[in-house]
């Protein structure tokens, strides 16, 4: 057989037959050398350790449960060659240019990191739990330092910096993005600005599924719960952290701290799971000891409004329904409970559960910036996910998270079944009349 | 003769693959896909890792790509190498010679599910935990749990024809699988079974062939489908963990449960001294024991409520017969439960002055009868002190023994003594001391009459040298079959001394 050319597939150049391939340090850095290079060391000296804990063991009991590679069935999109792959980058096999679209791979839901027989047993003795969340982030900005960045992530975080809010209305012109609308929501709710305890608004609510965002600030007052808005809300600076973006999110989280500390804020309500995760683990990163604030999540202020009875649910919801435990409070937060509490406690409500440790395996497909690099993986991800509850004989998906719910919304439509926020539905049962709208299932229920 | 190395590939060769595949994103050729698929949890020289990488990864759907894969590789003479979840330990999925290797994890399909006549047919990229979440609504399952359970596939199950924690009540690998479909050498795609029917579990007719390709490690094929048992979940589950202040009680109290008759008896594992040790070392999960204990007896029964509570107590009186103490419901529930997660968990070892350094963990395995584990336990830990001793990057981690004989507890052990390895520091010298440490442990196993290996296969240098040793006059049999049905050693070449079929 005659060896032609030399083709560029996946992203490597491959070499001609007969050709002796070598794996040597000079090979490798060819496409990584003075600064890239550094950067690239830095990295691999980083999470060479935690790679390592995992390579070390290579059992892939993480395999199972990635929401990905459930879809792609792509041993590269496991957690295990996230990891393996820091040590072929240390041996000189790998360039993070080789990997880049590896690790775009991930919606990091932390199931691998739960599922790891490294965490469960051994890792609180050795101080090596696995930690595979901080390594994709970790390699995604080592990306967007190399230049190696996709371009849809690109496009969304330079529009999220002028905008100061993500554009999760689209980008054409005269969507209602933006600061000029971050309140729009609030339309006749007279919220007021600032005050000890605000509710921080995350931009999917504020923009896009405003019914969930209503239903929030509107069960709080029925509840007689003070709470103000923040001043100048910008974006919580998450998405641009899970997507490697590291100085802009720092720069957003800069911002929303001195504009609570503006206003005296000395407590932050997060009704949404992926804010909740960067106030408690990226902001007190960023600030040290000087974050002093306090962060409470709406399941677990509801459910202890309802408990010690100044939130009463009495309208009942004829309704059969199953919960998605959202990934960045069950699997990476171990919020599992106030939830269903709160299903409970909903008159009328038959509440079909699956178990929290059952759904270490499931996800929604909506997060770490999936949808916007890779929209089929997280569609099948949703439609997984909507035909699991389908198979319970339920009337209605719950969920608790509001970038979960639009491609469950979407998803749910194709099945057959409707798809709500928690907070909602405890609006609904406490006789609040909640308006806005509901993102994807208003759009789905018109079609 | 051996099959030349293909580290890389033709153009022309990737194009054919792609035409075969016709899907986006299933023939893949970047180093990434290549570097990942290079190895298994088995020890592995990370300082060679590029002579073991494929030169080209396909992800095929049907057991029509195979065969036009394998077909193409005959024609043009480049090796093929199957891999399914690439958790195995021993080196079946690592490419010896570069060459395609075939990811089957996408044939992972519930083909039917027959309650009728009590079979479930399956693609090879499936796993078992997943398989019964979607069995689990029938009431039945299929109970193929090895210590990978939830991460092992179908198809790497076969191939190596693999043991399971339950075999003494519902049977191995081989046992549960009633019949499969191979993709041949050359490409014919056949099934075999007992006989010829797909759900038939006994047969006369022709020789036996599915025992001829379970446990063929990838060199006499592909595997496609799988047709297996279907069994009832059980009704009622009871563990009980036993513990004594001496090895030779433990070990005649095995005997004792294993002979008294419980047919619902799934079951039985025995710690070692050295086992014991490690756990309360370096095991934060372990539930604390005496200090007086130095060994345990664990057991499990599975069946009906009536059958189950009798053999219950039954099993408690033989457990305690010889001295044993019952540890407590914590550690029976507990620790039964968690046994899946727990084989992965030793991730770190010592060295000889107790400093703590990251390990791979490997478990070094072989069948032998119930009356030699003694001798054979004492020569397997003096053997791996020495290495300790010679080469400090090594640790004892202690033995287990299970119940390794197929519907019946009684007769042999699968035997393993658990080896941590300082992997990073590996080098031509030190792999070198691995290697001869293995050969020294499996040659323990062939003097006492045992099998070099009771379920992670003999594909591995240490091990592949003893084959002919322990096959005897088989060997030159399985030399004729290989090179009948491989006539260009395509399948997995390198592996098991097979090349030697090739010499004229």
């Amino acid at each position: 057989m005659q060896s032609t050319s030399i083709v560029e597939r996946d992203g490597a150049p491959l070499p001609t037959r007969g050709e002796q391939v070598t794996f040597d340090d000079s090979a490798s850095q060819a496409s990584a050398t003075g600064q890239d290079g550094q950067l690239q060391r830095e990295f691999v000296e980083r999470w060479r350790q935690n790679g390592y804990n995992c390579f070390s063991s290579g059992h892939k009991f993480c395999r199972e449960v990635c929401p990905v590679t459930q879809v792609t069935r792509n041993e590269n999109h496991t957690p295990t060659a996230f990891h393996a792959n820091i040590i072929a980058m240390d041996k000189g096999l790998l360039d993070i240019e080789d990997v880049a679209d590896d690790y775009v791979h991930c919606t990091q839901c932390g199931a691998c990191e739960i599922r790891c027989p490294n965490t469960l047993f051994v890792g609180d003795f050795y101080q090596a739990r696995t930690e595979t969340v901080k390594v994709v982030r970790a390699a995604r900005a080592l990306m967007v330092d190399r230049g190696l960045d996709r371009e849809g992530w690109r496009l969304w975080n330079r529009l999220t910096n002028e905008l100061k809010n993500e554009p999760v209305l689209g980008v054409e012109n005269g969507q209602p993005n933006g600061q000029d609308h971050v309140r729009d929501w609030a339309a006749g709710l007279q919220i007021p600005i600032g005050g000890e305890t605000i509710m921080f608004v995350d931009c999917e609510a504020a923009f896009y599924r405003t019914s969930n965002t209503r239903a929030t600030a509107l069960v709080l007052q029925h509840a007689g719960f003070e709470f103000g808005l923040m001043n100048e809300q910008w974006c919580c600076g998450g998405p641009a952290a899970e997507m490697g973006y590291v100085e802009q999110s720092r720069a957003f989280a800069e911002h929303n701290l001195a504009d609570w500390r503006a206003s005296g804020v000395k407590r932050v309500i997060a009704i949404e799971p992926h804010d909740y995760i960067h106030f408690t683990e990226d902001y007190p990163a960023y600030f040290g000891a000087d974050f002093d604030i306090e962060v409470v999540q709406i399941l677990e202020l509801v459910a202890d409004l309802i408990k010690n009875g100044r939130l009463k649910l009495e309208t009942p919801i004829n309704k059969t329904v199953t919960y998605h435990d959202p990934c960045r409070l069950n699997k990476r937060k171990g919020i599992h409970e106030a939830p269903r509490f709160i299903l409970n406690s909903i008159p009328g409500l038959i509440f079909k559960d699956v178990d929290h440790v059952t759904q270490w395996s499931y996800c929604s497909g909506g997060g770490g910036g999936l949808p916007i690099e890779k929209p089929e993986i997280t569609e099948a991800i949703s439609d997984t996910r909507v035909a699991r509850a389908k198979e319970l004989g339920v009337d209605m998906l719950v969920s608790a998270c509001v970038w979960s719910e639009r491609p469950l919304a979407t998803a749910g439509h194709k099945a057959g079944i409707e798809v709500a926020d928690l907070i909602e539905l405890v609006a609904e049962s406490a006789g609040i009349e909640i308006g806005g709208h509901r993102g994807a299932s208003d759009l789905e229920a018109a079609r | 003769m051996t099959t030349a190395p293909a580290m890389t590939v033709d153009e022309a060769v990737v194009t054919e693959l792609e035409a075969i595949m016709n899907e986006p994103g299933s023939v893949l050729t970047g180093i990434s896909s290549r570097a990942n698929r290079a190895r298994v949890p088995a020890p592995f020289p990370v300082h060679r890792w590029a002579e073991h990488m494929p030169a080209v990864v396909v992800l095929p759907r049907t057991a029509q790509q195979v065969s036009e894969i394998i077909k193409l590789a005959n024609r043009v003479n480049i090796p093929v190498v199957p891999r399914a979840g690439g958790t195995g330990l021993n080196d079946g999925a690592v490419p010896l010679r570069g060459g395609i290797l075939v990811d089957v994890k996408r044939m992972n399909q519930i083909h039917e599910i027959d309650l009728a006549d009590r079979t479930v047919t399956v693609g090879p990229g499936i796993n078992m935990l997943k398989l019964n979440e979607e069995l689990k609504r029938y009431g039945v399952f299929y109970p193929d749990t090895p210590a990978s359970y939830p991460c092992s596939l179908v198809g790497g199950r076969i191939a190596c024809s693999g043991w399971s924690l339950l075999g003494s009540r519902f049977g191995h690998t081989r046992d549960l699988v009633v019949s499969f479909e191979i993709v041949l050498p050359t490409g014919e795609i056949i099934r075999v079974g007992d006989g010829g029917g797909k759900k038939v579990r006994k047969s006369s007719t022709g020789y036996h062939l599915k025992h001829l390709f379970m446990g063929h490690q990838g060199t006499l094929g592909i595997v496609t489908e799988a047709t297996l048992e279907l069994v009832p979940r059980p009704e009622a589950e009871f563990a009980a963990f036993f513990a004594f202040d001496d090895f030779r009680n433990a070990h005649r109290t095995v005997h004792g449960i294993v002979t008294s008759g419980i047919a619902t008896l799934a079951g039985t594992v025995l710690f070692d001294e050295k086992k014991i040790e490690y756990l309360r070392r370096d095991d934060e999960a372990f539930i604390p024991m005496p200090p007086w204990v130095n060994s345990i007896v664990a057991t499990a029964l599975y069946g009906t409520k009536p059958e189950v509570r009798e053999a219950s107590k039954l099993l408690m009186d033989l457990g305690r017969k010889e001295g044993g103490r019952y540890t407590g419901d914590e550690m029976a529930v507990g620790d039964w439960a968690s046994r899946h997660d727990r084989y992965a968990n030793p991730l770190h070892g010592r060295l000889k002055d107790g400093t703590v350094a990251p390990m791979s963990w490997h478990c070094e395995d072989a069948s032998l009868t119930w009356s030699v584990i003694p001798k054979v336990r004492e020569e397997w830990t003096a053997i791996t002190q020495s290495y300790i001793d010679k080469y400090g990057i090594f640790d004892n981690w202690g033995m287990y023994c299970y119940t390794n004989a197929a519907y019946k507890p009684w007769g042999d052990y699968l035997v393993e003594i658990d080896i941590g390895i300082w992997e990073e520091r590996l080098n031509d010298e030190t792999w070198a001391g691995w290697v001869e440490l293995k050969s020294e442990i499996a040659k323990v196993a062939l003097k006492y009459g045992g099998s070099i290996t009771a379920c992670h296969g003999s594909t591995r240098a240490g091990d592949a040298e003893l084959v002919p040793e322990e096959m005897g006059g088989g060997w030159d049999v399985m030399l004729k079959i290989k090179r009948a049905l491989d006539p260009n050693n395509i399948m997995n070449p390198g592996k098991q001394m097979l090349d030697q079929a090739y010499e004229s």
